[in-house]
């Protein structure tokens, strides 16, 4: 604290701003500057190329599995129903009109008549139903002659779009002469669910088990991972303890999601007896996983908040759940979002922990509720791709598609709402 | 230095009686006793590390939030020792309240940081008397006419020096006893020094004042007593003038001369 005279300065020598050596550094230190922007902006093309590339593959084949094969069939219905009226296929007496005439004998005739003994090959083996929801969607058609599309088999919806079977080929060659063959928009791809024939199966009940899914583990892995951090930063004693559940965290975070589809099919399965397949089951599992990263990204966020704040809210009679609630939480948010959509992606994504809790069920009905037998997007995917009919490869693509929309627009979402969070300084 | 604390004429606001307080094992103030009444502004200076935020944080007890701080001794507030257990720290901190070194309003606008105080303590029954408290808080800390029109704004988004009399005015807003204030300039340039030095005279009177400062002009131009601190003891505590022109002790003058510091 004292002065105490300076020791004096060795007499300096002048530097030479001008001379060679230092035009050579300086000449030195761009070039390596130029360097770096360029191996900076070839990573960047590197991994825009292969995005490109993923993107341009993925759109090329899923495009299809989006569209469909439609072969007209031309049905006199008031001959083949014996003249119903449009009422008769409204409720409430739609069910007995269903009963008594038979829609397929009705499809499988009018076959038989427009493309001979063997014609059933054209069509799907379920196109039957679709002439039945085309009769209930719309009633009046049963007042006269009605052209139907209706989807083909998959070998023929294979001919349009890529190769087949040589029969397939030729006869797809010869509808297309005839003009009784089309392409369309696939509906029934949105709508359905998983089947065995290719061309009429659906993503939505695979959707919808993931929209289960990723509720059920954000209502879980948010609050609780959120709540744990705030304790563990906010309220617990620095110790032996806290230093030991810290740690656990964070190797939790680490460990592979197998691992965790093994923790969920013991004690979600086996000791808590839940059901099978379930979505319930599945968010669960999926939560345990994700709650451990939300932890980690809400605890550093809480950790920037400066100490400056927590000063001003205390000084003013802030409790300390005042401080946290009012203050280190909204300021925190932003950071505890990104980690939080990490997570989520991360759990979205995920196929080994579901298979290992039965979520691969052969579903053909969406599932309603928490508890259903449930598949979602990635698994369905796998499946897909494990399939010998060639039809699925499109499927499987098209399926790609959905779940990278899905992740897009989730993002999508948690980006908007934190920028909505954001605080600006 | 005992002679000082019986020698007020009116009862004392806070007073402190051999306050210790320690880090861990280091004792960083070694039994300060002092008086604080409401008339006069009180000056803490003496060199960095002296322990002068430290004794200043346990007058309403900010020293909580530090893990390894321990406070002995017995600090009064009205009489009251603030820290027993029937002392509500939430409600001290409302009547005992602290300006910092940084100014450190919330990132909200500066509505709300001045309604922020009234609010949780819930001193306003409805919105027209949160308005009035508001605008008398910024009255009272000289900020009305620079922001009345953009009470909207983000406090963050004033000068260092305006930033510092919201913070002013967001403590006076819960209309506390006490106001602490730990070096409240030493982040502003000298025309904000200036606003804050004239605010805390117009305060005086109506609040007992405490302010740290490393600026011994400071010192002499704000307060009516001044405590000099060294090593964690407070070595004299008078009027401000008397230890300015006719110290006690060596170590004080040494120190306002420039000896050290
Ligand atoms: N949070 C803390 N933990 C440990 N030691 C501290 C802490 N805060 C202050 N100290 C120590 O206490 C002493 C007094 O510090 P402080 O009160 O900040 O001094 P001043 O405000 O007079 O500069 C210093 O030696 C400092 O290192
Ligand atoms: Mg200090």
């Amino acid at each position: 604290m004292t002065a105490t005279p300076q020791a004096s300065a060795p007499a300096s020598r002048q530097t030479d701003w001008m001379g060679d050596a230092m035009q050579k550094r300086i000449a030195r230190r761009y070039a390596a500057e130029r360097r770096f922007k360029f191996l900076g902006l070839a990573a960047v093309a590197l991994s825009s190329l292969f995005l490109a590339f993923l993107l341009v593959v993925m759109i090329g084949n899923g495009a299809k599995g989006f569209v469909t094969t439609e072969a007209t069939l031309t049905i006199d219905l008031p001959a083949a129903t014996g003249s119903i009226s449009p009422d008769q296929l409204t409720e409430p007496r739609l069910a007995a009109t269903m009963a008594s005439i038979d829609v397929r004998r009705i499809f499988d005739q009018a076959v038989q008549a427009q493309y001979g003994d063997d014609g059933a090959r054209y069509f799907a083996s379920t196109a039957w139903t679709a002439l039945r929801n085309q009769l209930v969607e719309n009633p009046n058609l049963v007042m006269g002659k009605t052209s139907f599309w209706l989807p083909t088999s998959s070998d023929i919806d294979r001919a349009a779009k890529d190769r087949s079977t040589p029969e397939a080929e030729r006869d797809y060659a010869a509808l297309t002469k005839a003009g009784e063959v089309r392409q369309s928009f696939n509906m029934q791809f949105l709508t359905g669910s998983d089947g065995t024939d290719p061309a009429r199966v659906g993503i939505w009940g695979a959707l919808k088990g993931s929209l289960i899914t990723m509720v059920v583990t954000l209502f879980l892995a948010f609050p609780v991972g959120v709540l744990a951090a705030v304790y563990l930063e906010e309220y617990a004693p620095k110790n032996r303890f806290t230093d030991l559940i810290e740690v656990s965290i964070n190797n939790l975070a680490a460990v592979p999601s197998i691992i965790f589809g093994l923790l969920g099919l013991a004690v979600f399965l086996q000791f808590l007896s839940m059901p099978r397949s379930a979505a319930l089951v599945g968010g669960l599992t999926l939560a345990l996983m994700t709650m451990p990263v939300i932890v980690i990204a809400a605890r550093n966020a809480i950790k920037a908040v400066p100490p400056s704040i927590r000063e001003a809210a205390m000084g003013v009679g802030a409790s300390p759940i005042q401080v946290v609630f009012h203050h280190v939480l909204p300021l925190a948010i932003p950071g505890i979002m990104t980690g939080t959509i990490i997570g989520m992606a991360r759990a979205l994504g995920e196929t080994a922990p579901l298979l290992m809790i039965g979520m691969r069920a052969f579903t053909t009905t969406p599932p309603d509720g928490l508890t259903d037998p449930a598949t979602v997007l990635p698994v369905q995917i796998f499946l897909w791709s494990d399939e010998v009919n060639r039809g699925f490869v499109e499927k499987t693509s098209a399926a790609i598609i959905v779940l990278l929309v899905f992740l897009l627009t989730m993002n999508a979402i948690a980006v908007y709402l934190r920028n909505r969070f954001e605080t600006r300084w | 230095m005992l002679d000082n604390l019986a020698s007020a004429t009116t009862k004392p606001k806070m007073s402190a009686r051999d306050v210790r307080v320690f880090y861990g094992p280091k004792e960083a103030i070694k039994g300060v006793s002092i008086d604080i009444d409401m008339d006069n502004v009180v000056a803490f200076i003496g060199p960095s590390g002296c322990g002068k935020s430290t004794f200043l944080r346990t007058l309403n007890r900010m020293n909580d939030t530090i893990p390894i701080a321990r406070v002995e001794g017995d600090i009064t507030l009205d009489g009251e020792n603030i820290y027993s257990s029937s002392m509500d720290v939430v409600q001290l901190r409302a009547r005992v309240g602290m300006v910092f070194q940084k100014p450190n309003p919330f990132p909200k606008s500066i509505y709300d940081n001045v309604a922020y105080g009234p609010r949780i303590h819930g001193l306003a029954p409805n919105k027209a008397e949160l308005d009035q408290i508001v605008e008398n808080s910024l009255v009272r800390a000289g900020l009305w006419n620079e922001v009345k029109d953009r009470l909207q704004d983000s406090g963050t988004a004033l000068s260092g020096g305006q930033q510092q009399r919201l913070c002013i005015a967001r403590a006076i807003a819960v209309d506390p006893e006490v106001i602490l204030m730990d070096e409240p300039c030493s982040a502003l340039d000298p025309i904000a020094t200036a606003k804050i030095e004239e605010l805390i005279h117009e305060l005086r009177g109506r609040y007992a004042i405490v302010i740290v400062t490393h600026n011994m002009q400071q010192a002499a131009r704000v307060s009516q007593k001044t405590a000099f601190f060294h090593l964690g003891t407070m070595v004299e505590y008078g009027d401000t003038s008397d230890i300015f022109t006719n110290p006690r002790e060596e170590r004080t003058r040494d120190y306002i001369t420039g000896r050290y510091g």
